[in-house]
């Protein structure tokens, strides 16, 4: 956030070559052993030799009592059943599909512009990842793969991030990949207990969470201060006739109807096409005072000024946006949601896509990734991780929300396919269209 | 026997050499306007398959809640073939007669923005009409008595779309302009100038004002400005523009024979123009949004496809009306015939 200059990352940056140095280590004595061996290691597998246990020792965190239990799980997972694909050998690629500015990326060095964390992946188990930035919009991304998913084919994709409730309807289609819980004992052990039992997939045979992440109001300190307004608390106060014509709501339906219903005292979870369509009235006059709406890219908006206030998910304007730029948890509640990690049906490379999982739910490797994304950390541990890069994001409400704000976190109910149509034309034609 | 076989030949030779076309014609047109109709008389889910119900639903709920965005489309397209035509008359004049020798490099000027891609083109407009842009900095600059209100904005405004329609689709008018243009013989003109027709339009400043007028009060309704300013505008820039540089011989022999032209470059920035979205989306706001931005959402975000298979084909059939009531006012055939002699 404001606390994290230039010179902090700086910092940050320096830290994480140190551990690197540290983990590729721990990576070459693991080769000796082979790369199947060295992934277990990572999650304290007791069937291990002497030197892979010295590499299970560099990656996962000290202070984490998860190496032990990990071990006893995995033991038990692997023992119940392993679907044939996931035990094959690794590949050499893992084509992964996520959002815009969704990993760390290393600003300085030989290494700038890349995210250590894949390249860390690569050294420690030999795949490349090719990692793209394709998913702008839940549904416009399912579009373009649909059909394959369909058909059972291959989508080019071995693992994706989609919304909870997009994750929910591809499960309950079967175009989602079962995950062979063997090979991410890190994620069985380290999930936060608040994202395990979703209603959609309680036992998580099918995704496990990449983000989460609250959406709520955004706004520009300076910009509010010369409209003549004191502070923003409210989502109510994206109502307030002096900001007219330079806010923006989101394109994502739940997340604008799930903050209007916030607003208007209706609980998301419920909600129903009646309340919707007061949502829509109510939110309709702002239509014709110039409100718009956009995805991400209300950041660029903020950045010239053509945005005072906004709906906006919450780590966005702490990771790219201006000092000036500050988010606020709304008097009213945040919606909350989650993006999940799945392999779609069809995938030519499962076994790397597991072990892709598994890295990332390494409590050094989250806090590491969620130091430069600012979005909600779904891995325990990562706090004590953070700590030693940059102290101050431990306690960030960000990164990891304070009792009183998660108190107020509100979901969106999930939709049967009917409402989700009708919700979507409602919202398409309060958009215009 | 040979006779036979020849005549044969003679009969099929025309259908064989319509077959690539015709092939093509179904295949990407017919079967997939049909697949469009099934659709838009079918219901279910883009997830779990459409079954056909023969349900007229999707058409009749049109009125009710698309005709703000049909009337957009209809308001921009037709203003942007206005403003692209009225542009582009001159320029390809230009080009045509007084090029010269600088003809193909003044022709590449025209396509040379084609060379940035749709979306580069259309966002640098966002910047050129942006609050911070150039046009809004040089009215604040220039207004002197502060008429133009602080938060004074074109983004999101119907100006704006229709700003981006017109740049973007001129070429496609002024190069079918530019080849009528050329074709004309100007030993016609000379002829017609020697014989009949004088320098000047009689009174052409009265036509001229009376169609500005018109025309500027049109355009002030589409974008949704002071029509009474645009009508006098309109005025005084077509009563000039008819008074000082039109000639008989211009309207009584450039112009007719340059009509095939002014058709096919009507049709080319007309067409699309009603289908496009680009610009509405990145330069208007919802109150702004044209039918393709409705076809768009349904398709791809809402997963209606029973409802944008329906705006779809309403749209396709209402484009093919039109096409052919023009086609039958303006003529082609006719036309070019005359040009051709």
């Amino acid at each position: 956030m404001d606390q994290m200059g230039e010179k902090g990352l700086g910092n940050v940056l320096e830290k994480r070559l140190s551990r690197r140095t540290l983990l590729l280590r721990g990576g070459q004595v693991a080769g000796l052993a082979g790369v199947g061996a060295f992934l277990a290691a990572c999650s304290g597998s007791a069937a291990t030799s002497a030197p892979t246990q010295a590499a299970a020792a560099a990656t996962t965190a000290p202070g984490t009592p998860a190496a032990a239990s990990a071990a006893a799980s995995a033991a038990a997972s692997a023992a119940a059943s392993a679907p044939p694909p996931s035990e094959g050998p690794m590949g050499t690629i893992l084509n992964f599909a996520n959002w815009p500015a969704y990993i760390d990326v290393a600003t300085s060095g030989p290494d700038n512009g890349k995210s250590p964390t894949l390249l860390e992946f690569t050294k420690a188990t030999g795949v490349k990842v090719n990692y793209q930035e394709k998913i702008d919009d839940n549904n416009s991304f399912v579009a373009t793969i649909r059909d394959q998913l369909k058909a059972g084919l291959d989508t080019g994709w071995d693992l994706m991030v989609l919304t909870d409730w997009m994750a929910a309807r591809l499960i309950s289609l079967g175009w989602i990949s079962k995950i062979n819980q063997a090979n991410v004992p890190n994620c069985q052990t380290n999930l936060v207990d608040s994202l395990r039992n979703q209603p959609w997939d309680p036992p998580n045979d099918y995704h496990y969470p990449w983000q989460s992440g609250m959406t709520g109001v955004g706004y520009s300190k300076k910009s509010v201060a010369k409209a003549g307004m004191p502070p923003l608390t409210r989502i109510a106060d994206l109502w307030n006739s002096k900001l007219a014509g330079h806010v923006t709501f989101l394109t994502e339906m739940r997340d604008t109807f799930g903050l209007g219903a916030l607003k208007l005292g209706i609980d998301p979870a419920t909600i129903t096409l009646d309340q919707v369509n007061q949502i829509v009235s109510d939110m309709t006059p702002l239509v014709a005072q110039g409100l718009r709406f956009t995805g991400n890219s209300y950041l660029q908006d903020f950045a010239n000024g053509k945005v005072w206030a906004a709906m906006v998910w919450s780590g966005d304007l702490a990771s790219s946006g201006s000092s000036d730029d500050t988010f606020v948890f709304p008097e009213e509640g945040t919606m909350v949601w989650s993006d999940n990690m799945l392999i779609p049906k069809g995938a030519q490379h499962q076994r790397a896509a597991e072990a892709m999982m598994n890295w990332v739910y390494q409590p050094n490797i989250a806090a590491q990734i969620e130091d430069f994304v600012y979005y909600v950390c779904p891995v325990k541990g990562a706090d004590a991780e953070i700590k030693k890069i940059d102290p101050p994001a431990a306690t960030n409400p960000l990164i990891f929300p304070t009792p009183a704000v998660v108190a107020k976190q509100h979901a969106f109910k999930s939709l049967s396919i009917d409402e989700d149509t009708q919700f979507n034309n409602a919202f398409n034609t309060l958009m215009g269209s | 026997m040979s006779r036979t076989r020849h005549s044969l030949r003679r009969l099929l030779s025309p259908y064989v050499l319509l077959a690539p076309g015709l092939l093509w014609l179904i295949v990407f047109f017919v079967l997939p306007t049909i697949q469009m109709f099934l659709y838009s008389v079918s219901t279910g889910s883009v997830d779990f398959g459409y079954k056909l119900t023969w349900s007229f639903d999707a058409f009749t709920s049109i009125p009710t809640y698309f005709s703000r965005q049909f009337e957009n489309s209809l308001i921009y397209g037709t203003l942007a073939t206005v403003i692209t035509f009225l542009i582009s008359y001159p320029l390809a004049y230009f080009i045509a007669f007084r090029g010269g020798r600088y003809k193909n490099l003044i022709l590449f000027l025209v396509i040379a923005p084609f060379f940035t891609s749709f979306l580069i083109r259309t966002i640098s407009w966002q910047i050129i009409l942006g609050n911070n842009g150039p046009v809004i900095g040089l009215m604040h600059a220039v207004d002197v008595f502060h008429q133009v209100p602080e938060n004074f904005t074109f983004m999101g405004e119907p100006v704006a779309v229709v700003s981006g329609l017109v740049y973007n689709y001129l070429p496609f008018m002024t190069l079918p302009l530019y080849v009528a243009l050329e074709r004309i013989d100007l030993r016609l003109i000379e002829a017609a100038q020697d014989l009949y027709a004088g320098p000047w339009r009689p009174r052409g400043w009265i036509y001229g004002a009376v169609g500005g007028a018109l025309l500027g009060a049109l355009i002030g309704f589409g974008i949704d400005w002071d029509v009474a300013i645009f009508a006098v505008l309109g005025a005084v820039l077509g009563a000039a523009m008819l008074g000082a540089f039109v000639s008989e011989s211009f309207l009584r022999v450039t112009f007719p024979l340059s009509l095939p032209g002014v058709f096919a470059g009507s049709l080319l920035t007309f067409i699309p123009a009603l289908g496009d979205y680009v610009n509405a989306t990145l330069l208007g706001s919802p109150k702004t949004q044209m039918i393709g931005n409705v076809i768009q959402a349904r398709f791809l975000t809402s997963n209606d496809y029973t409802t944008a298979s329906a705006l779809s084909f309403v749209l396709m059939v209402g484009i093919i009306v039109a096409v052919m009531i023009y086609a039958r006012m303006l003529g082609t055939e006719d036309l070019s015939g005359g040009a051709m002699i």
